[in-house]
């Protein structure tokens, strides 16, 4: 690859080495019409004077709405014009360039969208394994080649189905799971050879990875021969889904370890999807959210190359798996920038100019928590407009929620239509035709400019406390969170940032909707089988796997490097349950406890 | 001068989703009241015990898994247990409409889903609360 000098703020002030696109002729004679423009024609627009040019209207001219245009999440004021001239510094080829070259604003790919062909996916999951498995069946039947498996709170945290604080949480927001037998009567009969299937448990990822694999052996499929993603991402649950059980630097090791044992062995899974989605839903901003999610994947990166990985041998499997949310420029800015910025900082930290290593790899999950209880189906505009963004910034995957997903798990056919919305923008709306279509935009290359430069702001930060685990750990993520959340809360309260069918034409009365409701049943049937499961099994086969578990677990505390994925698979396959394995390994680690941060 | 109100914002059972319990603890601070905030991942037992030594007037609970009325059910029983009684407990966060009756009927004092307004929630709390 060709040499280029990565551009710092520094060399950022010598103009002679840039090129701009325009001339300064160009935009000498432009800079002059500009000032016309705001002298005469505009600044009579705004004093609300009529001139005869301006007759288009009968009566007064309404004036501008807000004193002052911003962002979405508020970080940029938004110029009410774009011209040549706010892209004056930006270099055609070094700033903005080809697809798939450096610094790949325009894409990881050459070709973007063109070469897509979009899988249906649902992520779903619900109750036990029955009622789970009838839903996954029907997906299947449906044409879904890729699901997505969501687990109920007690699975997701390392506990049975019947442990006291599990009451009332079995099988509620996702399917229970305690033993390898759930999950093989959960995808009996399904297509698993074809399926590209996957899961959202980030601390508990060695025994996911343990559960997909034994899932493998039981139906005689070659776990390597299979296709399935882990998201892998134990810092998720410290900065918004409260899932976690170690501390940081525990969770760190073990996700590593999964990372290491994936790359080594099983070349068709996806080790890590470093999630931001949770940031943002919690209150960062789009530049928070670029900056903390680079932050945190160069220190996954790193606990990774530790243990004597090459970047080059996993990074081009990870992926940022980052949200989309309402303001569509600011977030096709956005995904370009984190694209450009990335590929600056990974040239940098990993001594490479390898593409697989500073290509950023983007999967969405668009904003769940832009999504309104009032009128739910007005989310169906929120969410394509979402979908869109993701798609001009030129992501490698997109996720929908449901739009009923603010008032409970999404039925069948909200699930459905989530899905279907990136292949009506793509085949239908021919979205996807061209790479990039708004490169060069004055806007949004001026915009891209400055969330590149805000997003290393955060970085930076975050880096200069330490990194990620210094700011999970300092509270500094929660905080900032925190502090943009109630911002938004009150920005809403107050009018001041409208939200329809909330603040905005409100409507008196609610919109019936059809709700799926869970099954009242599927924590009884689900301890029943548990039970029978610790019944049958051979108890000495346990004790023995349980055992190693806690070996490694303690050679690790004791400073020794060693994978625990070996051993949590042999209790996997011994049917320990889930709660007997993180049992032990809360006793040989200790639980963190998160600071309670307002 | 009024006495302030005591008000306990807890999260119980093993849902992490906190932004909503912050936003309303933050509100009540800004209305005047005394805010303790539990932190995640709570029993039913801890957040009985953390009202009793807290003193307070009111127990917010926000729950966003769907065992809303598992959870409810035990803390009000545990506080009638222990001779609280007089607690007033309001939910915060994704409750099904036919769930409402159902949690009121227990002696749940008032229900917020989404987009609840948290003026309205503090001056809903402040006609629970009679202070001198």
């Amino acid at each position: 690859m060709e040499k280029k000098k990565v551009k710092t703020k520094k060399t950022a002030g010598k103009r002679a080495k840039k090129k701009s696109t325009y001339g300064r002729e160009v935009l000498e004679k432009f800079s002059s019409e500009h000032n016309r423009w705001e002298e005469g024609p505009l600044k009579e627009r705004l004093c609300g004077e009529i001139k005869p040019q301006f007759k288009t209207y009968s009566g007064i001219l309404p004036a501008e709405t807000k004193t002052e245009f911003r962002t979405g999440s508020g970080e940029f004021i938004i110029n009410r014009v774009y011209t040549p001239l706010d892209v004056a510094d930006i270099d055609p080829l070094d700033d903005i360039g080809l697809p798939g070259q450096y610094p790949y604003t325009r894409g990881r790919d050459p070709v973007g969208f063109r070469a897509f062909r979009w899988p249906l996916s649902f992520y779903t999951g619900y109750g036990s394994s029955e009622d789970a498995h009838e839903r996954y069946r029907a997906l299947c039947a449906a044409g879904s080649t890729e699901l997505s498996l969501a687990f109920d709170l007690p699975t997701q945290i390392g506990f049975d189905s019947d442990h006291p604080i599990a009451e009332g949480e079995v099988g509620k927001v996702g399917l229970a799971l305690d033993t390898s037998a759930d999950l093989q009567r959960v995808m009996e009969g399904l297509p698993l050879a074809n399926l590209h299937i996957g899961t959202v448990g980030n601390c508990i990822s060695p025994w996911v990875l343990a559960m997909f694999y034994t899932l493998g052996e039981a139906n005689r499929l070659d776990p390597r021969q299979m296709r399935v993603w882990l998201q892998n991402d134990p810092f998720k649950e410290y900065t918004g889904r409260g899932t976690f059980i170690f501390s940081p630097q525990v969770a760190l090791d073990l996700a590593s370890d999964v990372v290491e044992y994936v790359c080594k062995y099983l070349p068709q899974w996806d080790p890590q999807y470093n999630c931001t989605t949770t940031m943002r839903w919690g209150g960062s901003t789009a530049a928070q959210e670029a900056g903390f999610g680079i932050a945190n994947l160069i220190c996954y990166i790193e606990a990774v190359q530790r243990k004597g990985i090459k970047p080059e041998d996993f990074v081009p499997r990870l992926n940022l798996h980052m949200t989309a949310d309402n303001d569509l420029f600011e977030e096709v800015a956005k995904f370009r920038a984190v694209r450009r910025l990335w590929a600056k900082i990974a040239r940098e930290r990993f001594k490479t100019d390898d593409p697989r290593v500073i290509a950023l790899r983007i999967t969405v999950f668009t904003a769940a928590h832009k999504l309104t209880a009032q009128e739910p189906l007005n989310n169906l505009i929120r969410t394509t407009i979402q979908v869109l963004a993701s798609i001009l910034g030129g992501v490698e995957n997109i996720h929908v929620p449901a739009y009923d997903e603010a008032l409970a798990l999404p039925t069948f056919e909200s699930t459905r239509v989530a899905n279907l919305t990136k292949h009506i923008l793509n085949d239908e709306c021919f979205v996807g035709s061209t790479v990039d279509p708004l490169g060069g935009s004055y806007y949004l290359e001026s915009l891209t400019n400055q969330l590149e430069e805000r997003a290393r702001y955060w970085y930076d930060k975050v880096e200069a406390m330490g990194g990620a685990i210094a700011a999970i750990e300092k509270g500094f993520y929660l905080q900032e969170m925190s502090e943009g959340m109630y911002r938004y809360q009150k920005e809403v309260e107050s009018g001041k940032r409208p939200v329809i069918g909330v603040n905005k034409f409100v409507l008196e009365k609610e919109v019936p909707i059809k709700i799926f409701k869970g099954n009242p049943e599927a924590e009884r049937r689900q301890i029943e089988r548990l039970n029978k499961v610790r019944l049958e099994r051979d108890q000495v086969k346990v004790a023995s796997a349980l055992a190693k578990v806690r070996r490694v677990a303690e050679a690790k505390t004791a400073g020794r490097e060693e994978n625990i994925v070996p051993s949590i698979l042999e209790a996997v396959r011994a049917h320990a349950t889930v709660g007997e394995i993180f049992g032990l390994l809360r006793e040989v680690f200790g639980e963190y406890r998160q600071p309670a941060i307002l | 001068m009024r006495r302030r109100i005591r008000v306990l914002i807890a999260k119980p059972g093993l849902d992490g989703h906190e932004a909503g319990a912050k936003v309303i603890a933050r509100a009540f601070m800004e209305a005047g009241m005394e805010v303790i905030y539990t932190g995640l991942r709570q029993t039913p037992e801890m957040i009985v015990q953390t009202a009793l030594q807290e003193g307070v007037d009111i127990i917010g609970l926000s729950i966003l898994s769907g065992a809303h009325n598992e959870l409810c059910s035990r803390i009000l029983r545990l506080l009638s247990q222990k001779g609280l009684g007089n607690v007033a407990v309001i939910v915060g966060g994704i409750v099904p409409r036919e769930d409402i009756p159902i949690l009121q009927e227990m002696g749940v004092k008032g229900v917020f889903g989404p987009g609840a307004n948290t003026e309205s929630v503090v001056e809903f709390v402040r006609a629970l609360v009679p202070t001198e």
